[in-house]
Formats: C-alpha cells, structure tokens, sequence
C-alpha cells in the first residue's frame, strides 16, 4: 500500500494515536501504521493506507491531525531526501504543469523566510511549471524539518517531504471555542477535548448519543455537530435552563442549540439522578460520552438523605429533593454498569478518569466483563492526570464493574483539596 | 420533550414495578386542552437514523403516546421501512418534530406525576420514592 505522512499537532499527544485508530473505524479505512515513527516526541507518522483518496477520508475528522501527505522521502539530510524523491520521477510528471506551492516548516526550531525560499529553490529539479498560487494551489508540496523535542543540536534529526492530500478538522476547535458560545458554565468542557471525545465515541449520522452528565451540554454539540443525535440529563436542571452558572437569562443549552443550529440533532435533555434513572430496560444507545463530576469544581451529588438528618416539614411538591455526596469512585461504577445495560453491542463509553498521577496504575482503570478497553489517554495536570477512558461494550452480559481494591481516583476529592500528599509517608 | 425520549423514559418510583404500567407514562388531558402545549418544529430527516431506531422503540407504547397526543402515526411498521419514504416522514414527524412543551405525564400503575416545563421533563423523585 502507499505510503502517506499524518502531521499531528504536537500537544494532547497521548491522545493522537487513540484518535487515528477511532477515524480509522469511523471512516472504514484500514491503516498500517510504521511503529518506528510517531513516537510521543514526534509529531509524523507514517502509515500505509489503500489510496491518496482513502487517506484525505480517514483524516477528515482528525482534531489532532493537521494534515495526511503522500510520502515522498524522508532523511537525516535534505540530500537523501533528494536521492529518494528523484528515483520516482514518474511522479513528478503528473505535477509539473500544474497550479503549485510548497509549505515549509521546521518542528523544534524556527525558519527564517530566507530559509525557507532557500528550501523551496532545493527543489527545483522537480521541474514544476505550473503557476505558484498562495490559495487553492492544485499540488501542494509539504518540506518539515524535524529537529526533535527538545530540539537536537546541529539539527535536523529528519526532513520530510510529501504532496498534501488531506486536511484535518482543526477547524472546529474555533467553531465550537467555549469563549463564542452563548451560554456555558463553570464545567463546559474546552472545545477540543469535546471534539476529540465525539471522535473517540465514533459519533455518526445514524447514532444515538448519551451523556448521563449534561452539564451545559458541550457533547451534545460536538456529537451532533458529527450527524448524531443526542439526549442529555442531568441531576441539577439548572444548568440545562441556564437558571444557574454566570451566564443566566439566555436560555441555557436552546441558545447554544439555535447558535450551531443543531436543535434537530439535540433529541433532548431531562432532569433525573444517572442512580435512579427513568431509561426503560435494554440497550438504547450507541454511545455514553460524559464527563463525570469528580467532586471539585462541581460538587458530585446523588439523591438521598445524610443519616440522622430529618425532613423540614411542611417542604412544598416542588421543592428539590434532599442530596448527598457521590463519591467518584462509585460513580465510575455506576457508570460503568449502566453502560453495559444501555449500549447496544458494539456501542462507545467515553469518558474522564481522574487519577492521582504518582500513584495511578494500569490497574487503576476500571474493568468489566461486557466492555472492552480501547483506549485510554492522559491529560497530565502535575499532581494529578485526568484520563480519556474508551470501552467498548463486546456482549450482552450481565454482571457488576469488578470494584479494584483501592483506585487512585477513590477520594478524588480529598485528595485534590490535600494536594495530593502521599497517604503513607514511608512508601 | 420529543415522543423518541418519550418512548425510552418509565416510572421508576421505588415499588413501582409492574412492567405493564409504568411504562409508557400517560399524558394528564388531551392536545389541544389545557394540559398539553405541542409544537411542531421542522427537523432535517436522517432515514439511516429513523431506520436504526425502529428496533429500539416500543411500537405499541409509542402508538398509545400519538393517540393521546393526536399525532398521525401508521398503523404498524412495513416489512421493509427504508423503502417506505410515506412511513418515514410520518415517523419523523411524529418522533423528532413534535415536541411537549408543557405537559404532566403520569405513572399507570403507581399515579406519580412528572412535570414537563419548557420542553425538559422533570423526571426527579422525592426521597420517600427511592
């Protein structure tokens, strides 16, 4: 199979391989990947994929990709660049009179623009004649220069030199910028992440989409931006109003709904405990994409009432009822219990762990018989990580989240206001 | 609240048990009453979603709902839907563009209410309920 470039951004990089393998699914695009490239300090990887076409496919969703090249050559120096690239000159024919330009770029350094005409003048025994067009060029060529992070000395480590033939959906990420929307709470996940997940979940024309953790409803966005469709609920229904949170009196998630006119693809939200849901029996969705409260910025809460604490009388109907603290770890539990109910087989769990960062172990990710780990990736905060946890319900099985002895994110909370001081001083 | 959320959301009030009745919840009224506020509100028409919802709705509850409701829904499900562009719209109409604005549904079997205001039902239980 051809060989094509993927030039991912370099940030978020425990996520871009999990990202490409949830394109390469979405899209029905097989993909080789080559495991000496693409390393966590390196933003190219070079794959095979069946055809320039099948590749622009694959990326086109990509939130972590900038772009996928048809490889040309790679090398220490540019001089073995051009010795591979010149042994197929039957590839330049087809370019040569055509509408061109080149993009030149240097990861670990920056080029001057001396440098980089410099670069594209090396090149000039490909004997383009076509016109150079800045915009909408019909061949783009792609010259990156690798110098490594941190930056090797006397640099390059590598140049790669390819024909651009697809772009990502970087895009979005200020589409759906949090700071543009109209409404959002203190909770709103940032607009990458959200698109990432959306990904993650493989939402898609066709797909039903749940998140048990509404909140301001930023998934429900993202997924239906996708062609799904999606329903939320929620504990607290004031966040779905907007009658709470820093930005009352815009009517909550309908404003952001009418902003990104994807009120047709938001089923709808409802006001309920995920401890005592109202979902009849059986599976209903393709996807659970949430983000679970883990107790600090948003008090995780469920119903019920603290032992010894007795009813105000008289309390009117519609009073909210009483509530108490979910721990974390119990509400990885249930979600996970839940998930393997409510997925139909085949279905996506996406969601954050948090985990404090010294002690996690692979262990630490809650496992269960029906649902199969796909991926699982860490957003490092210092003292502590939040990790994107990807399941994959394999069969209608019943049976409870095997509860491991003692998780790192168990007392999340405590540990987050303690600083995340070691529990036992002489380990 | 659309009849597709409808159609999934049961009585779950602690002792109310009996599968026959607390789903699906009832409307309190009738359209065009006081009780109920519908609107229509146009959606673009997605046949590969309407297509793979159809095994995970309860036909007979949603036919219940639309009747309570005066929503036009057919009789039953063709032998093969995809093909069917009549039924289709129908369905789409019925389960993603009507929507209950304003409304009380209730449990069959247990009589708890659950409100729905600007769209969002109110689907929280009081602590004696759970």
């Amino acid at each position: 199979m051809p060989k094509f470039i993927v030039h991912f951004v370099h940030f978020h990089t425990d996520f871009r391989r999990a990202e490409l393998e949830a394109l390469s699914r979405l899209e029905g695009v097989a993909v080789e990947c080559d495991e000496q490239t693409g390393g966590d300090d390196s933003p190219f990887l070079v794959v095979e994929v069946a055809s320039a076409e099948a590749a622009a496919r694959l990326v086109r969703r990509g939130i972590l990709v900038r772009s996928i090249a048809e490889y040309w050559g790679s090398g220490a120096t540019y001089d073995e660049v051009f010795a591979e690239v010149r042994r197929r000159p039957e590839r330049w024919a087809e370019h040569a009179q055509r509408s061109f330009r080149f993009t030149v770029e240097a990861f670990g350094r920056t080029l001057t623009q001396a440098e980089k005409v410099a670069v594209i003048e090396s090149f000039s025994f490909l004997g383009l004649e076509g016109p150079i067009r800045m915009h909408g060029a019909e061949t783009e060529f792609l010259v990156c220069e690798e110098h490594g992070d941190p930056p090797v000395r006397n640099g390059p480590k590598r140049v790669w030199f390819g024909r651009v033939v697809g772009r990502g959906s970087r895009h979005l990420i200020d589409r759906f910028d949090v700071k543009k929307r109209r409404y959002l709470g203190n909770t709103t996940m940032d607009a990458e992440l959200s698109l990432i997940m959306a990904n993650q979940a493989l939402a898609r024309p066709g797909a039903l989409v749940y998140d048990p953790f509404v909140g301001t409803g930023s998934f429900l966005l993202t997924c239906a931006h996708f062609g799904a469709h999606t329903v939320g609920s929620d504990i607290d229904g004031r966040q779905i109003r907007g009658t709470a949170g820093f930005r009352r009196g815009v009517d909550g998630l309908q404003a952001n709904l009418a902003q990104y006119q994807l009120a047709g693809r938001v089923v709808g939200t409802a006001v309920f405990d995920i401890c005592h849901h109202p979902w009849r029996p059986g599976p209903l969705f393709d996807a659970i994409v949430t983000d679970p409260p883990y107790g600090v910025r948003a008090g995780a809460k469920r119903l019920g009432r603290r032992e010894g604490s007795a009813p105000r009388p008289g309390r009117s109907p519609d009073c909210y009822p009483p509530t108490v603290p979910y721990e974390m770890s119990d509400v990885i539990r249930d979600l996970l219990d839940f998930a393997t109910d409510k997925l139909v087989v085949g279905g996506r769990l996406v969601y954050w762990l948090p985990t404090v960062a010294d002690e996690y172990e692979p262990a630490d990710v809650p496992q269960h018989p029906a649902l199969r780990l796909v991926a699982n990736s860490e957003q490092p905060f210092g003292g502590w990580s939040r990790r994107l946890i990807t399941m994959e319900k394999t069969a209608q099985a019943a049976g409870s989240a095997a509860d491991s002895a003692a998780p790192a994110h168990r007392n999340f909370r405590d540990r987050y206001f303690a600083g995340f001081e070691r529990k036992d001083p002489t380990y | 609240m659309r009849l597709i959320t409808h159609n999934m959301l049961k009585c779950h009030v602690k002792n109310c048990s009996d599968p026959d009745k607390q789903f699906p919840l009832r409307f309190k009224g009738t359209a065009g009453a006081e009780e109920v506020k519908l609107e229509q509100i146009e959606a673009e028409r997605n046949d590969e979603f309407l297509v793979r919802m159809l095994p995970r709705l309860e036909w007979g509850a949603l036919a219940i709902t639309a009747g309570e409701l005066n929503i036009p829904l057919p009789d039953k499900v063709p032998s093969d839907p995809a093909a069917d562009d009549g039924f289709l719209q129908a369905l789409h109409t019925a389960i993603l563009e009507m929507h209950v604005l304003e409304g009380t549904m209730f449990c069959n079997g247990c009589g708890h209410e659950y409100k729905i205001t600007k769209g969002i039902p109110n689907m929280l239980l009081g602590e004696h309920e759970i």
